[in-house]
C-alpha cells in the first residue's frame, strides 16, 4: 500500500483539537471495544483503524463511508488513555470532505446502515448527525428521506407466515432495544409480540428526544414497518398489573425485558410539589405531544442529556430565558459534550457548582428557588469528586418554572424473584449474552445499564436477538417456569 | 601537576584570543563561523580570532594553549556550546597553559542560537556576533581569582533502606567511611522484600536481599537507623549538619525476636507488608527477615501507652525489652556527602472505574499477587482467588495499568511491568500448570539481558498474549469470575473472555512524601516527578547540587540490577569527593569593600545561607567564604556598591548589557538568565530544536537574585525594546529563597514603570525549570508579539525617563542619609 497524500491531509490535521495528541495513540483497541457502531457493524466501522489511516494521512479516508459511521456517544473519548476526542476529530475531517465536495463517502454510510442498523432513518438524525458537517440541512434529509425512507418503504416485506420456528418470544417494552430484537427475531422467523405499557410505541424515540431533534413522524413509520415484518405491538399492557407474568410464562418460549430507565429521581426537597415543578421525562413527553406551556424563566436542575434536552426543549416552547444549574463543574458534566455547546449556542446558560436547597413558592406556584455554593472535595475511592455545600452560602435564583432532570433508573418491580437485581436497580446479566439470573429471560438497553444512548440500545437489542435464537435453537420449546429460590441456572439475593 | 602562576591585574596588556566552534554542522550548518570569527578580530582588546571544527577537542585544545603561550593571551573567549557542558573543559586548557581559569568566558552560540535558529543562517549570525561581542566585553573586564578549598568530612548519609540504598550504604562502608543509613520504615528492605521471584533469574527476591540486608546491619562502618527520617539538612558540599528524629519503637535493643508479645497482643491492623491482605498486631516485626530483628509497638493503634490499660506485652516479656517510656530521639551529625535512595510507590487503580478494582474482589494489583504467590505471604505461596480461596482456571494480567497515558495515571513507561508481568505467568505455570493464561498488552518491552529469553519461554509455556487492553470488565455475581471486553487489535476482531482472576500490572510512581524530600534538599524534579540528575547522560547519578546523589527508583522507574548498578555509581561519585577529601569552592563569592559598607544589614537579610555577618559597631560585614553559595544576591541588595561579587560584578554586568544594545537594541529582548534554571531551560530549548525568533540576547547570572533594578534600567535606558528576567520556579530556587528577592524587584519596578507612564508588559518576569525548553521558547514568542508591537516614541520616552537615573557605582555618602539608615534599622 503506497500512502500517497493528494490532498493537504497534513494541513487539516493541524487545525484539529487534538492534533498533536493523535500522533500518540498506542492502539490499545480500547475506543473499538467500547464502540456501540463497532458493535453493530464489525465489518463496516472500526474507530481504532479509522483513526490511524488518518494519522498517516491517508487521503482515500475522505471518500470512505467509514469516516461517516461515527455516533458521537463519545464513549471512546472518555475511555482513551490518552483523551484523544475521536468524534471531533471524525467530525473535523466529514467538514474537509465535505468542503471538497467528497459526498460518496455519506452516501454509502447511508447504504450500510439502512442494511444493518434498526431504525436507520431515526439513527441519522439521533447519532449519526451527518447535518453536523454538510450545512446544506436539505439535501441531508433528502438523502436520508430518499435513501432510508423510501427505501425501507418498498422493501420491507412481511416475512412468510410459515414461521421458521415454531418458538415464541415475548418483549416487554417497546422502545429502541426491545423494537431491534424484535426485527432482529422476527427476520429469524420468530414469532414475536412486543408488550408495551403506554398507549404509544417507540419508548424514549417518542417520548424522550424531542421533535427538533428526531421528528415523530419517522419514528411512526419505522415502527409501522416493524408491523409490516410481522411484529405485534400490543400497547396498554401493564406487566404485572393488566398481564400477569406467570401468564406470560406460559405462553411464551423466551422473555426480553427492555423496559428502559424511566423512573424519574426526585430532589426531595421542600416545595417539589408546587406547580410550575416539572420532572424531565414527563415534561419531555407532554413537549412532544404538545400538552405544555412554560413561561418566561425556566430552570433546569440536572447536567446529562436529559436536563440539556430540557433546556433546549424549554427555550423552543417559548421561554426566554433557560438555565441549566448542575452541582459539579464542567468537566464533571455527563451530558454529551457536543450537545452542551449546541445548548450554549443557542442561548442556554449553565451555571456550576450549585446546589438546589428548596423551592420557593408564591400562592402554590413557583417563584425562586434557593441554593448553596459547592466546592469539589478531593476524589474519593472511585476517583470522581465530590460536591460539597458551603456552608452560609445561601442565595436565591428567580424563575418561573423548575425542571427536575437529575437522573433515571429503571423500574423492577414487576419482575420475578428468580431476576437478580444490581445496588444500582438495574438488571443483572451476563455481559455477554444478556441472559438474566433466570433461564429464560434476557434483558438489555438502559434497563441494565440505566440511561444510555440509542446506539447502544439498538447493539443490545441485536445481540438479545442472537442470545435468543441461541437459545431456543438448544432448549426445547417448554413454556417457562418461574423458578423458585435455589432451582434453576442462578439465584442469588434478588434485591430490589 | 602545578599550575604555572597566574597573570596579575589591572594595568595589563589585555590580549584576548576568541575561538568560534564549528562543532562539526552542530553550529556551522546555520551559523558563518568564519564570518563571526572575522568580526571578532575588529572587536577591541582581540589579538587573536580563530574558527576551528571542535574546539573542545585535543587539536582545538591545543590551539588555544599554544596561542596563549605564543602571543601573549591573557584573556580567553570561546564561542561555541553552553558554558553548562563545557567551560570546566577550557578552563582546566587555560589553566595548562598558565593561564588563571577565570580569565575565561564563553559564548553560547549552540544551544542558544544555532540550534534555535535553524532556517534563519542570517539572522543566526548576527545575533552569535552579538554574543561574542557580550562575551569579550565581559572578558576584558575579568580578573584572576583564587579558589578557596573546602574539607569534606569523610562521612556519607544515604536516605532510604531499599536495595539501592543498601547497596551504596554497603560500597561506602566497604571502602572505609563512616555511613548514616536512614530508613522511615522499621527495617530495611524496602520493595525488594516484598517480592516473591526476581526477573530474568527467577531468584528468590528476599533470599538474595537478606544476606545484604544482613551485611548491613552487622557492619561496623554503618550506622542503621530505621524508624527515623531526616528532618533537617544545613550545610553545603563536604559539610552538611544532618538532624534525624528516631521515632521511638518502645522496644529495646533486648529484643530477641521471640514474638511471644505478638500472641497476647488484643489489637489486630492491617499489615502494610502485606498490602492489607493479612493482619498485624499493635506489637509487631514488618516481616521475617527484618533487619534490626527487632519488634516494635505501632503507636497509632496500641491502646496501652500511655494510658495504663493494657500491658500484656510487657508483661510476658522475657527479656524485658518493652519500654512505654521511649520518646525517640533527635540527634545530629555531620556527613560530607548524601545519597538519596527514597525509592518509589505503586499506582493506585481504583480510579479506573472500568477495572473494578476493589469493587470486584478477584480483581488485584500486581504488587499483591507478589505476596499471594509468595510462600511467606498471608496465603502460604497458594495464588488464591479472594472471593472463595480456589486457585483460580484462567488468569488474565492487563499492562500498562497507570503508565504511557495522559488520561489515566502518568504518560511515563514504568520500565519493569512487562518483564514482571512474563515472570508472574512464569511463576502461575510452575505451580498450576494447568492454569490458563492471559497476557493483554499494547507493546511488550523485554529489553534487557535475559529478557527475552524470559519471553520466550512464557510463550513456550502456552502464555498467551493478546495484543488489545480490555475497555471495560465486569463480573458474575454468583462466582465473581470476571469478563473482559476488549479488541484484539492484531486480528482485528472484539474478544470476550472469561476469567477467574484479573492481575491488573499497575506502574511505578514517585513517592507521595518526595516533596518533603525534595524541599529538604533543594533538589529539582523533572516533569515525571522523580528527582533531577546533573546531566542525563553524563552526570546519571549526581545531581544538581554538589555532593548530593541519586540511587535506584528515587531517580525513575528501573529495576533491581539497575538500581544496583546506580547505587555502586554514586556510592563511587561520593567517594570521589571524600577520597580526595577536600573541595575548591568556586570563587564566585561576594567581596565587601569596609570604606564602602555603612552596615545596613540589608545584605544579611537577603542571604538565604545566613552567610554574612554584620557588624554594626565595627560598621562592617563579613562574608563567611564557606557557607557563601555565590547566588549574588546580596550584591544587588547593597544599596552603597560595597559588595563586588567576583566573576560577576556590576561592571561586568552593564559592559555585557552595552555590548548587547550597541545595534539595533529596539529590536531586542535583554534576558537575564540564572544559570541553574532558566539558562539551563534555554540550553534544553536548544537540545531539543525548539525554534524561537533570533530577537533574545541571554546574559548569564548565577541566580536571578543577581539581578539589581539598576541593570533592568540600564538595558531600558540602553533602547532596549523589552527585558526578560528568568529565574527558578519559586520553591524551587537553586539558592533556597533568592529568588523572592527578584520577584519583589520586578514587581518594585512595574511599579515604577507605571508612574513613570512606560509600557510595563515590556518587562517580563517568568520561572523557568532547566526541564521547560518549550516555555522558554513559548515566552520569547511572546514577547517577540510585545516588541512588534513597541513604537519608537514608546523607546524615545523610555531612555529619556531612565536615562537620568545613574550608575550608581558610588556609595550614598551624604551624612544625611547615612544617618536616617541606621536610624530606619534600630542602630
Amino acid at each position: 500500500m503506497v500512502y500517497q497524500t493528494s490532498l493537504n491531509l497534513e494541513k487539516i490535521l493541524g487545525q484539529i483539537l487534538d492534533f498533536e495528541k493523535l500522533k500518540y495513540c498506542f492502539e490499545c483497541g480500547i475506543c473499538t471495544a467500547s464502540c456501540p457502531v463497532a458493535d453493530l457493524l464489525p465489518e463496516h466501522y472500526n474507530p481504532r483503524t479509522l483513526l490511524h489511516s488518518l494519522s498517516l494521512g491517508d487521503a482515500e479516508t475522505l471518500k470512505s463511508a467509514e469516516l461517516w459511521l461515527c455516533a458521537w456517544c463519545y464513549r471512546c473519548y472518555n475511555r482513551c488513555p490518552q483523551s484523544l476526542c475521536l468524534p471531533e476529530i471524525f467530525q473535523a475531517l466529514r467538514k474537509f470532505a465535505v468542503e471538497n465536495d467528497y459526498l460518496e463517502g455519506f452516501y454509502k454510510a447511508l447504504k450500510i446502515i439502512r442494511e444493518n442498523i434498526p431504525f436507520p432513518a431515526s439513527s441519522c438524525y439521533v447519532c449519526f448527525h451527518p447535518e453536523r458537517a454538510i450545512d446544506n440541512k436539505q439535501l441531508v434529509t433528502e438523502a436520508i428521506q430518499k435513501d432510508i425512507i423510501d427505501y425501507e418503504a418498498e422493501n420491507t416485506k412481511e416475512v412468510t407466515s410459515v414461521k421458521v420456528n415454531p418458538a415464541k418470544v415475548a418483549i416487554i417494552g417497546s422502545g429502541p432495544a426491545g423494537l431491534s430484537a424484535a426485527q432482529d427475531l422476527a427476520k429469524k422467523g420468530y414469532s414475536v409480540t412486543v408488550f408495551e405499557a403506554s398507549s404509544s410505541s417507540g419508548g424514549m424515540l417518542k417520548k424522550g428526544i424531542p421533535e427538533y431533534r428526531l421528528p415523530k413522524k419517522i419514528v411512526d413509520f419505522e415502527i409501522k414497518c416493524l408491523n409490516d415484518l410481522g411484529v405485534k405491538i400490543k400497547t396498554n399492557v401493564v406487566i404485572g398489573k393488566s398481564l400477569k407474568v406467570e401468564k406470560l410464562f406460559q405462553d411464551y418460549n423466551a422473555l426480553f425485558v427492555a423496559t428502559g430507565a424511566s423512573k424519574e429521581r426526585i430532589l426531595g426537597i421542600k416545595g417539589e410539589e408546587l406547580t410550575g415543578v416539572f420532572h424531565a421525562l414527563d415534561f419531555l413527553e407532554k413537549a412532544n405531544m404538545k400538552e405544555i406551556e412554560v413561561s418566561d424563566k425556566v430552570t433546569i436542575i440536572g447536567g446529562g442529556d436529559v436536563a440539556v434536552d430540557c433546556a433546549r426543549t424549554a427555550l423552543r416552547l417559548g421561554a426566554k430565558e433557560a438555565t441549566i444549574i448542575y452541582r459539579r463543574s464542567k468537566e464533571e458534566m455527563p451530558a454529551n459534550p457536543w450537545e452542551i455547546k449546541e445548548a450554549e449556542d443557542e442561548g442556554v446558560k449553565i451555571d456550576f457548582l450549585i446546589t438546589p436547597k428548596r423551592i420557593i413558592g408564591e400562592n402554590g406556584k413557583v417563584a425562586a428557588i434557593e441554593c448553596l455554593k459547592n466546592e469539589l472535595s478531593e476524589a474519593d475511592e472511585t476517583g470522581r469528586r465530590r460536591p460539597v455545600p458551603i456552608q452560609d452560602t445561601e442565595f436565591e435564583i428567580k424563575t418561573d418554572n423548575i425542571i427536575i432532570a437529575i437522573g433515571q433508573f429503571p423500574n423492577t418491580a414487576f419482575l420475578p424473584e428468580t431476576v437478580e437485581i444490581t445496588e444500582e436497580r438495574t438488571v443483572a446479566v451476563d455481559p455477554f449474552t444478556l441472559e438474566t439470573t433466570s433461564l429464560g429471560i434476557f434483558a438489555g438497553g438502559d434497563v441494565v445499564v440505566g440511561p444510555g444512548s440509542l446506539m447502544e440500545a439498538l447493539a443490545a437489542g441485536k445481540q438479545a436477538g442472537i442470545s435468543i435464537d441461541a437459545y431456543l435453537r438448544g432448549a426445547s420449546l417448554k413454556p417457562l417456569k418461574i423458578y423458585e429460590k435455589g432451582q434453576g441456572r442462578e439465584n442469588g439475593n434478588a434485591k430490589k | 601537576m602545578e599550575t604555572p602562576k597566574s597573570e596579575s591585574k589591572s594595568n595589563e596588556d589585555i590580549r584576548v584570543g576568541v575561538y568560534v566552534c564549528h562543532c562539526g554542522k552542530n553550529i556551522a550548518g546555520s551559523v558563518n563561523c568564519e564570518e563571526v570569527a572575522k568580526y571578532a578580530s575588529t572587536l577591541p582588546h582581540v589579538v587573536v580570532s580563530k574558527h576551528n571544527l571542535y574546539t573542545c577537542s585535543d587539536p582545538g585544545q591545543e590551539t588555544i594553549k599554544k596561542d596563549i603561550i605564543k602571543n601573549g593571551l591573557t584573556r580567553v573567549v570561546v564561542a561555541s556550546c553552553t558554558p553548562r557542558l563545557h567551560e570546566p573543559t577550557f578552563r582546566r586548557t587555560c589553566e595548562e597553559a598558565g593561564l588563571n581559569k577565570y580569565l575565561f568566558e564563553m559564548a553560547n552560540i549552540r544551544e542558544h542560537c544555532s540550534w534555535v535558529h535553524l532556517y534563519e543562517p542570517e539572522k543566526a549570525t548576527e545575533k552569535a556576533k552579538d554574543l561574542v561581542r557580550i562575551a569579550v566585553s565581559k572578558a576584558i573586564l575579568l580578573e584572576p581569582q583564587e579558589e578557596a578549598v573546602v574539607a569534606v568530612a569523610r562521612k556519607a548519609l544515604v536516605i532510604g533502606g531499599g536495595v539501592a540504598g543498601i547497596q551504596a550504604a554497603l560500597d561506602l562502608a566497604d571502602t572505609g567511611y563512616k555511613v548514616y543509613l536512614v530508613e522511615k520504615s522499621p527495617s530495611i528492605g524496602g520493595r525488594m522484600a516484598q517480592l516473591d521471584k526476581t526477573f530474568p533469574t527467577m531468584d528468590c527476591s528476599i533470599c538474595i536481599l537478606a544476606p545484604k540486608m544482613s551485611d548491613v546491619g552487622k557492619h561496623p562502618n554503618i550506622e542503621l537507623l530505621t524508624n527515623s527520617e531526616v528532618t533537617e539538612v544545613s550545610g553545603y558540599i563536604g559539610n552538611f549538619i544532618v538532624k534525624v528524629k528516631k521515632r521511638p519503637r518502645y522496644v529495646t535493643k533486648d529484643c530477641t525476636a521471640c514474638a511471644d508479645c505478638v500472641d497476647v497482643c488484643p489489637v489486630e491492623v492491617p499489615n502494610e507488608f502485606e498490602l492489607g491482605l493479612a493482619s498485624r498486631k499493635a506489637i509487631y516485626i514488618p516481616f521475617a527477615q527484618s533487619v534490626p530483628a527487632r519488634y516494635l509497638i505501632d503507636e497509632k493503634s496500641c491502646i496501652g501507652l500511655g494510658e495504663n490499660t493494657c500491658a500484656r506485652c510487657k508483661e510476658v516479656c522475657g527479656p524485658n525489652a518493652i519500654n512505654f517510656n521511649d520518646r525517640g530521639e533527635e540527634i545530629s551529625f555531620e556527613v560530607g556527602t548524601i545519597i538519596v535512595a527514597t525509592g518509589l510507590d505503586v499506582y493506585d487503580p481504583i480510579v479506573l472505574k472500568e477495572y473494578g478494582y476493589l469493587r470486584f474482589p478477584n480483581t488485584i494489583t500486581s504488587l499483591e499477587f507478589e505476596r499471594l504467590i509468595n510462600a511467606g505471604g498471608p496465603t502460604g505461596g497458594q495464588l488464591v482467588r479472594p472471593s472463595d480461596m480456589s486457585i483460580p482456571k484462567t488468569v488474565a494480567f492487563i499492562q500498562c495499568i497507570g503508565s504511557r497515558s495522559e488520561q489515566k495515571g502518568n504518560p511515563y513507561c514504568s520500565n519493569v511491568c512487562c518483564m514482571n508481568t512474563i515472570k508472574d505467568a512464569l511463576l502461575i505455570k510452575e505451580h498450576w500448570p494447568d492454569v490458563k493464561i492471559y497476557v493483554f498488552y499494547v507493546d511488550i518491552r523485554s529489553f534487557g539481558k535475559g529478557f527475552e529469553d524470559l519471553f520466550r519461554r512464557a510463550k513456550k509455556e502456552g502464555v498467551i498474549f493478546i495484543r488489545g487492553l480490555p475497555a471495560e470488565i465486569s463480573e458474575d455475581r454468583k462466582s465473581h469470575n470476571l469478563y473482559l471486553i476488549g479488541e484484539n487489535t492484531l486480528e482485528k476482531k472484539k474478544f470476550k473472555v472469561n476469567v477467574g482472576m484479573v492481575v491488573l500490572s499497575i506502574g511505578l510512581k514517585p513517592r507521595d512524601d518526595s516533596g518533603a524530600v525534595q524541599r529538604l534538599l533543594r533538589l529539582s524534579k523533572t516533569s515525571d516527578g522523580f528527582f533531577m540528575e546533573a546531566h542525563p547522560k553524563l552526570r546519571p547519578v549526581d545531581t544538581p547540587t554538589g555532593g548530593v546523589f541519586l540511587a535506584g527508583c528515587a531517580e525513575a522507574p528501573k529495576d533491581i540490577k539497575d538500581s544496583v548498578t546506580q547505587a555502586s555509581a554514586a556510592a563511587a561519585r561520593a567517594s570521589i569527593l571524600m577520597a580526595e577529601g577536600s573541595v575548591t569552592v568556586e570563587a564566585i563569592t561576594p567581596f565587601i569593600d569596609s570604606e564602602k559598607c555603612i552596615a545596613c544589614g540589608l545584605c544579611a537579610s537577603v542571604c538565604p545561607y545566613n552567610a554574612i555577618i554584620v557588624d554594626k559597631k565595627k560598621r562592617e560585614a563579613e562574608v563567611v567564604e564557606a557557607a557563601c553559595a555565590g547566588c549574588g544576591t546580596c550584591g544587588a541588595e547593597c544599596p552603597s556598591g560595597a559588595i563586588e561579587m567576583r566573576h560577576f560584578t556590576d561592571e561586568q554586568l552593564y559592559a555585557q548589557i552595552d555590548a548587547a544594545t550597541q545595534e539595533n537594541a529596539d529590536k531586542k529582548i535583554i534576558a537575564f538568565c540564572c544559570n541553574w534554571c532558566s539558562y539551563a531551560g534555554a540550553d534544553f530549548a536548544g537540545v531539543s530544536r525548539i525554534q524561537y525568533p533570533p530577537s533574545v540576547r541571554i546574559i548569564r547570572t548565577m541566580c536571578s537574585g543577581r539581578v539589581a533594578t539598576k541593570f533592568v534600567e540600564h538595558a531600558f535606558a540602553r533602547g532596549a525594546a523589552a527585558v526578560l528576567v528568568a529565574g527558578c520556579h519559586l520553591n524551587d530556587c537553586h539558592y533556597i529563597n533568592a529568588n523572592y528577592q527578584t520577584k519583589r524587584r520586578v514587581e518594585k519596578l512595574w511599579k515604577k514603570m507605571e508612574r513613570l507612564g512606560l509600557d510595563k508588559s515590556r518587562l517580563q518576569l517568568a520561572w523557568i525549570s532547566a526541564a521547560e525548553g518549550q516555555k522558554f521558547a513559548s515566552k520569547i514568542k511572546q514577547m517577540q508579539e510585545i516588541i512588534d508591537g513597541v513604537t519608537d516614541e514608546e523607546i524615545k520616552k523610555t531612555v529619556e525617563c531612565l536615562s537620568s537615573t545613574k550608575r550608581k557605582t558610588a556609595p550614598i555618602t551624604l551624612n544625611d542619609n547615612q544617618k536616617s539608615l541606621e536610624k530606619a534599622i534600630g542602630g
